[in-house]
């Protein structure tokens, strides 16, 4: 299924990240997940490579789980010292929901990041999503990788200005953070600018119309992958709320 | 006297496969280096691992007497001072003024010797008049000579340069030149990746020539 059509990888990550919106119960979180996970390998998404670049996220991701589990106070208590309870059974689920809810998100995101943009958008605009939208998706796409170097090389030139991170007071390093906005968000909007001046100058939008030269077609395997995801869809919701 | 030091060093890219290795070469303060050679063969990888951004995998170096891996990025800026190529990155102020100040406030350096020094700094390079102004509404010219103004400001005794005449025009040029023959009469060291032949010519400097990734001398 590696090479299926985008608009199935859409359908599936839009089935996935739903059902992580939705779903509270437990059985059912572990099942969406389980589920997510098959898509990912199935799909062909490089879970290791991803992982590998997304470490350093890693305490962002625990930290939104332990306050999960350490600030939720209704369900029975599981740990309780000195009279107090520290921790109960729905903080615990809740913290391994939220763990969870992130681990399909990066499913989701890994399969799409695999997949190349320029079939995404030609499969956007044949599902008749309007072409402006599609090129701007492509074109923020782009700018993502722009982005992370843009704040490393912010980062570096700071530190080569003599600050030393590890000794500057949490208070300042904030100030510090929100300062390596600075250069990273003027180097976007001159990226946009540049970037408008060429599309204008290449008669982007002089017509209403577009025609597209590749198209993606859906083999009769995307086409059952489809009614496979619309039908798995259809019955969880339906035997979510009927449980 | 010595301010960086190169011995055996020898850096590689996984994912290129791209190697720089440089047996030997020592960069002194007062002088100046021109470092040339043609795209893609480790002009900036060099200058970076001369500054601490790129560690090397094998090899040594030192700045001012101290290995660099044992020193922090913090502390080798506020020795070396890295020009980028595109000095709007190391800019993170609104204004000229608060971004001469912008690191000593951040370091709860006393305030009233720092505003004096950053007077004195924005006279000596012309930037006196444009103190309030956004840093991002400056020409490229002026906004490398606030970003070495900056570096001035943390104390920096040499100075890498990265491609500083790219994009630049004649009188800009000039301006620079001026600049760092400024520098150099300080006994600051400086040294310039540049494809120039201008800058060969001007100062008849000593010049270290790469070539795929191999240092020449």
């Amino acid at each position: 299924m590696k090479s299926a059509d985008p608009r199935v990888k859409l359908l599936w990550a839009v089935v996935c990240t739903s059902g992580a919106v939705f779903f509270s119960k437990p059985w059912w979180m572990l099942g969406l997940t389980g589920f997510s996970l098959f898509g990912a390998l199935l799909f062909g998404a490089d879970l290791v490579g991803l992982t590998r670049r997304l470490k350093r996220f890693l305490p962002v991701l625990l930290m939104v789980a332990a306050v999960q589990v350490l600030f939720v106070r209704t369900g029975a208590p599981l740990v309780v010292v000195g009279g107090r309870v520290l921790l109960t059974a729905d903080g615990v689920w809740r913290g391994l929901s939220a763990a969870m809810r992130m681990v399909i998100i990066f499913c989701s995101g890994a399969v799409m990041a695999r997949e190349d943009s320029r079939r995404v958008i030609n499969s956007l605009i044949q599902m008749k999503v309007p072409y402006v939208f599609c090129f701007s998706l492509f074109a923020a796409l782009r700018f993502i990788p722009l982005f992370g170097e843009a704040f490393a090389q912010a980062l570096t030139a700071l530190q080569l200005r003599g600050v030393d991170l590890r000794r500057v007071p949490w208070r300042q390093k904030l100030r510090l953070y929100s300062a390596l906005l600075v250069p990273v968000l003027a180097e976007t909007l001159a990226r946009a600018e540049n970037l408008a001046a060429v599309m204008e100058a290449r008669g982007f939008g002089a017509l209403p119309q577009r025609t597209i030269y590749v198209r993606n077609t859906m083999n009769g395997r995307d086409w059952a992958a489809v009614a496979v995801l619309l039908l798995v869809g259809v019955f969880a919701v339906r035997f979510y709320y009927a449980s | 006297m010595t301010a960086i030091a190169l011995f055996d060093v020898l850096y590689c890219y996984e994912r290129s496969g791209f190697v720089l290795s440089c047996p030997r070469l020592e960069l002194r303060l007062g002088e100046l280096t021109l470092i040339t050679g043609p795209n893609g063969s480790g002009k900036t990888t060099l200058s970076k691992l001369m500054c601490g951004i790129l560690r090397p995998k094998q090899g040594r170096i030192s700045i001012f007497g101290r290995r660099a891996d044992e020193l922090s990025l913090g502390e080798i800026g506020s020795k070396v001072g890295y020009l980028f190529q595109n000095p709007s990155r190391q800019l993170f102020a609104p204004t000229v003024w608060q971004e001469m100040l912008f690191v000593q406030e951040i370091l709860g350096q006393d305030p009233q010797p720092a505003r004096a020094r950053a007077e004195q700094l924005l006279a000596r390079f012309r930037l006196a008049d444009l103190k309030e102004r956004r840093v991002y509404t400056l020409s490229r010219g002026e906004q490398q000579r606030l970003a070495i103004c900056t570096m001035l400001m943390g104390g920096a005794e040499f100075f890498i340069l990265d491609e500083p005449t790219a994009g630049l025009d004649r009188s800009h040029r000039t301006e620079l030149y001026k600049l760092m023959d400024e520098l150099l009469l300080e006994g600051k060291g400086l040294a310039v990746i540049s494809h120039s032949r201008e800058l060969a010519s001007r100062w008849k400097c000593r010049q270290v020539r790469l070539r795929e990734g191999q240092v020449l001398a």
